[in-house]
Parts: structure tokens; sequence; C-alpha cells
């Protein structure tokens, strides 16, 4: 089975140099002085911020935390560098992230003009590709934003759908129970390709955006028209439908937030849909996704939950028939509590689900439900400089994989 | 039975009591006065006025941040001057200080505090929103957590040094407080002039300090009773 080539970086020395490296250069340069915050220039209508994270973990024989830029989330070496600039003050700004994860390439993450046409309300639209409209952790893209290490599975874990390829009978989808890390179908791509994960935290969409707050900033509102699906989001559209999303969040008290999303686009490519029931139809084949979250925060702790419905309608092809909608539903509840100043413990137990398909032979979930706990700790050596650890238990109840796996992961996040 | 004299003539003696002596030795009536203490005073000139801390670049943040308030940017030109080496006598007991440092409109006000050790900061929250108080500094590391409007939290501070004060969920907040463990130290106003006051006559070594920056120390001496100029230039 194919798996990406080690990169050089993750030799055992690479991330340990560069640890040190993070940890020697502002130490020595007084206190928090040495980048401890954005570089702003051009009379202040540019800032650029950064943030770098070294993750280094034990070997993911079972593919527990690969992403769908295809590396381990638990064997990383992700560099962001942010942008803005201010064109006409407040109502104009052009926002852009370059990323790279393990030296790869170079991703355009995120690349949006933003639009504030009145000054004195909290009414923006972005355009280009956007941040994420659905959701609450996919907006907490940076590691120290992330208490722990891995990523909630929702935001993660691959599924074993795609949206080039689709199987032709539930037999075929059965098959690739617990493969999604690297799957193929009879129908479209013919090649080996990963996955989807629910929502995709590693990759923005392309389109509209409109954000909108009350004066009092309790209530607000956001709403998307975007050309890919939120497991899928795209730069060019690949099926003849843009994906509607929208999120109203509410914050009643200082301390809590509670939020629900939904979004609904076609899902199938229109090469996949042609291929399988033919042409004109990919519009049928959606991905739509219902998410609640909540966040409660006081003193030393902070709590949260999130969970996530989706369900996917693929073309029915052959006998025996997909039962649909194919729907995944993920859970997870986190929290992280302070002990001492710069140290915190967290913990997050999540579950993703699937429901269940008949084959010709057997009546199962068509996908490996998986359950993942995970607990650690994080020390801030400066503000912008942390060093977190954890361990990581996964169980998948399927799939030809390791579905036992315990995983140990350490992590240097530094930004400016 | 004794019989008490009445105050008036206790009084008189005492009176008759200090002019004989003071006509017996006039030597001690013209023994050195104690000496009278001075000031220093002066202006602290910067040549570039240090930018506001922005706020930590997230392109997933939803809509335009507000910007910093026009009351913050002026708050740092004021700068703190101080004698690097305080006379003797001055890190006698005081009696403890109690000063508050708000947050609001997500800005720590005042942007500087400069306190003496023992004194105890309160840090009131006047926001709608949630802070965190925080700082990673070596002589004062500590964390408040998070507590919503109208309440406060407070930390003493007992060793002498610079901390710098964050919001764990704010990243452009952030402060400082100069801690001296004596009292010879001055905030300037927003045009940087500062007046150090009830400073012994000598000669001392004074530093001025702006947003993390040190000048270097300059000698100064002051007069009995007298005042010392002193003008800095910084940055």
């Amino acid at each position: 089975m194919h798996r990406p080539a080690r990169p050089v970086w993750l030799s055992p020395l690479a991330p340990g140099v560069l640890a040190l490296a993070l940890l020697g250069a502002p130490r020595s340069a007084c206190a928090q002085g040495f980048l401890s915050g954005p570089i702003v220039f051009a009379d202040g209508h540019v800032t650029l911020g950064g943030n770098i994270s070294a993750t280094i973990g034990s070997d993911d024989p079972g593919f527990f935390n690969y992403t769908d830029y295809e590396h381990s989330a638990l064997r990383m070496l992700r560099i962001d560098l942010s942008g803005a600039a201010r064109l006409a003050g407040d109502h104009l700004a052009l926002v852009g992230e370059l990323r790279t994860e393990n030296f790869h390439d170079l991703q355009p993450y995120a690349l949006y003009v933003r639009v504030r046409p009145w000054s004195a309300r909290a009414f923006d639209v972005g355009i280009g590709r956007i941040p994420p409209t659905f959701g609450a952790f996919a907006r907490r893209l940076y590691p120290s934003d992330n208490p722990l290490i891995g990523y909630p599975l929702a935001y993660q874990y691959l599924t074993s759908l795609r949206p080039d390829a689709v199987p032709a009978t539930a037999d075929e989808l059965l098959r690739r129970r617990g493969l999604g890390w690297l799957t193929r179908y009879s129908i479209g791509n013919a090649a080996a390709d990963h996955g989807v994960p629910l929502v995709s935290a590693f990759r923005w969409d392309t389109g509209v955006q409109v954000h909108a707050a009350t004066a009092s900033g309790v209530w607000s509102g956001t709403a998307s028209l975007t050309r890919g699906t939120v497991a899928n989001p795209v730069f060019h559209d690949d099926n003849s439908g843009p994906q509607i999303a929208g999120r109203l969040q509410v914050n009643p008290t200082a301390g809590l937030v509670v939020g629900a999303s939904a979004a609904r686009g076609p899902f199938v490519t229109s090469t996949a849909a042609r291929g399988a029931v033919g042409d004109g139809r990919d519009r049928e084949f959606t991905q739509t996704a219902y998410g609640a979250d909540v966040e409660y925060s006081r003193g030393y702790y902070l709590v949260r939950g999130e969970t996530i419905v989706s369900e996917w309608r693929l073309p029915l092809v052959r006998q025996p028939w997909l039962t649909l909608p194919l729907r995944a539903v993920a859970v997870a509840v986190e929290g992280r509590y302070k002990i001492l100043p710069g140290l915190y413990a967290a913990a997050r137990v999540d579950h993703l689900g699937f429901s269940r398909i008949a084959g010709s032979a057997t009546t199962a979930s068509w996908d490996a439900p998986v359950w993942r706990s995970e607990i650690g700790v994080g020390y801030s050596i400066m503000r912008n400089l942390i060093v977190k650890a954890s361990f990581q238990h996964n169980v998948r109840d399927g799939g030809p994989l390791k579905r036992h796996e315990n995983q140990t992961a350490a992590q240097v996040v530094f930004w400016f | 039975m004794k019989r008490e004299n009445p105050p008036s003539i206790l009084c008189f003696r005492v009176v008759v009591a200090i002019l004989a002596v003071a006509f017996a030795f006039p030597a001690a009536a013209a023994a050195p006065r104690a000496p009278r203490a001075g000031a220093i005073r002066g202006r602290v000139e910067l040549r570039k006025l240090p930018a506001p801390a922005e706020r930590r670049m997230a392109v997933a943040d939803l809509g335009v941040p507000i910007a910093a308030p026009v009351a913050d940017l002026a708050s740092r030109a004021r700068s703190v001057v101080y004698l690097e080496s305080a006379p003797r006598g001055a890190f006698e007991q005081s009696e403890p200080a109690r000063v508050v440092m708000d947050q609001r409109n997500e800005t720590f006000v005042p942007h500087v505090l400069a306190i003496t050790t023992g004194t105890t900061v309160d840090f009131p929250n006047s926001d709608r929103i949630y802070h965190n108080v925080f700082s990673l500094s070596k002589i004062a590391r500590f964390d408040l957590g998070r507590y919503a409007a109208g309440r406060s939290r407070p930390w003493r501070f007992d060793r002498p040094g610079i901390v710098r004060v964050f919001c764990e969920i704010h990243s452009h907040m952030n402060a400082f407080i100069l801690v001296f463990g004596h009292p010879f130290f001055a905030l300037t106003d927003l045009d940087g002039r500062y007046r150090i006051d009830n400073v012994p006559p000598g000669t001392y070594s004074v530093v001025a300090w702006n947003e993390g920056v040190a000048g270097d120390p300059r000698p100064v001496t002051v007069p009995d009773g007298g005042v010392a100029e002193l003008d800095f230039t910084l940055r």
C-alpha cells in the first residue's frame, strides 16, 4: 500500500534542533521583545504574522491522524505566514495566508478581500478563499488555539468517501471501511487517493461570505456561497452547483458561546457523476451538514463541545444499492484547566459514527466507527512559545488496518 | 501627698531650660542642620512614539477587529524615570499601597504603572467580555483566570523588576508594571515631563525607560534643597 515518503525534516534530530532554535532565539532577545507580535509596516497599513509548529509523534500504522494533505497531524512541521493589507482604512483589506506542511509545497490557505461598507456597523463581506462559515473548530486554525496536538475527528479523520470517485454498490463501499487514508472506487477517478473528513480543517473554500453582528455583539451571523463543500473545499469548481452555508452564534453572557451551523452543496464532481448516472445530475449528489457547538469558560477552566452531522447523497448505480443518505455523526468534548501560570492540562473525547447500509452478505456501518481520547499538557515558556505533550488512544471498529493505537506526541508552537 | 504642677508652669520651665542650654552652649545651636531634600525634574523626549501592539494575525477571524483606542496610543508616550541607585534609607518599609490597572475597551488602563514593592494592583474588568490577565515575567508569574465585567482580581508585587502583563484572550492587550524597591521614580506626563521629589542631596545615576527601552544611566547631582534638571532622549 502506498504511503508518503517520510520528509527529510522528520529525521530524529530535526525537531529538536528546531525546538532549540525557537527556544533560544527569543529568550536571548530581551524577554518578549523578539517577534512578540505581528510585524507592522507601511505606516500601519500592512501587518504580517506567523505561526510555526513542529510536531513529532509516534508511528501511525492505523492512519488515524492523517489529514487531507496526506500528512500525519502528529508528524508535521507547519509554517503559516499571514498578512493583511489595509487598502482603504477599515473599509477594504486584502487578507492572505501561505502555508507549508513539511516543506512539501506552499499552499495559499487563505486569500480574500474583506469589505466593510460602514465603519460603524459590524457588517463585512469577504470574497475569495474565505474563512470557514461552518462549525467552531475550523476557525481555531493555529496549533496555539488547540489545547491538544491532535484534531477533532470531524475535522481531520478521513472517511472512505471521495468527491471524484464513487462506489457502484453498497458492497464496494463496505469493502473500503476504515481505508479513508487511501481508497479507490470503480466509478470516476480510478487512481487511489484519500477520502474526505466531515469538515476539512486544512483547506478553505472559495466564494463570497457575509458576516454581521448586532451592536452589542451578542448575536452574530455568517452566510456564504462557495464552490466546494465543507468536506471538500475547492479553489476551482468541480461540479455545477454552489454550496450554501450559514452559522448563527450567540454570546448570551461572558464566557458562553453557542453556535449552530448548516451547509449544503453538491459533493460529487461532474466527472464522477457523469460516470455513474450520466450528464446533468451532479447537483443531486450533495453533502448536507449540521453542526452545533458550545463553549464555556470561567476562571481557570474552559469546556467545549461540538457535534456535527453530515449526510451525503451519492449516485445509485447498481444493486445492492447504497442506503441514502450516508450519514456520519461526530461528537467531541474537550476541556482545559490551568494548573499554574503558563501550565495547563487538557483532554478531549471524540467519537465518529456512521449509518448502516445493507450489502449482499452483511449489514454494517458504511465506514468503521472511531473513538479517540487524548490527554495532554501545555507549557508557555513565553507568551508566544508553547510546548505541548499529549497521549492519544484511538480505536476503530472495523477495517483491515490496525484497530487500536496509542500515540504520544510533542509539539513546539511559536507565533508572532 | 505630692502636688502636681499645672501645665502652664511646666511649659514655662521647658522654654527656660531650652533657652538656658542655647545660651550656655552656643556651639550646639550652630550645629549643621539636616540636609533638605531636593528634586530631579526634566523631560523625556521620544524620537519615535512606540507603536501600539497589534492583535495577533488571525485570517479566520470574522469581521473587522476594533482599532486601538486613541488614548492607548497616547499613553505609550509616557515614560518612567528612576534612580538606578537609591540613597540610604530608601528601602525602609512603607505602607502597602493599592493601585488599579483597569481593562477597558480591550486595553489596559493605564498602559504603564510604576509602583513600589508590596503594592497590590487591582485588575478590574470594565468590558462586557471576558479578560484573563496573566504574566510570565520572572519576578511575577501569575494568571488571574477569566472573569467577567464588574469583577476584579488583585495581585501583589513583592519583587522589584519589570513585569509585562497580557490578556490571554486578546493578544493586543499588554501593559507594563515597573516595580521599584525605593520611592525615587516618576511617570512622565504625555509631554514627557517628570519630577522626582524628596530626593536627598547627592549624586545619583538616573535612568529613563519607555516601552521596554531603557536609556543609559545619566549622573545627576541633587543640591541641598534644590532642583536638578535632567533631560533624556530615547529611541
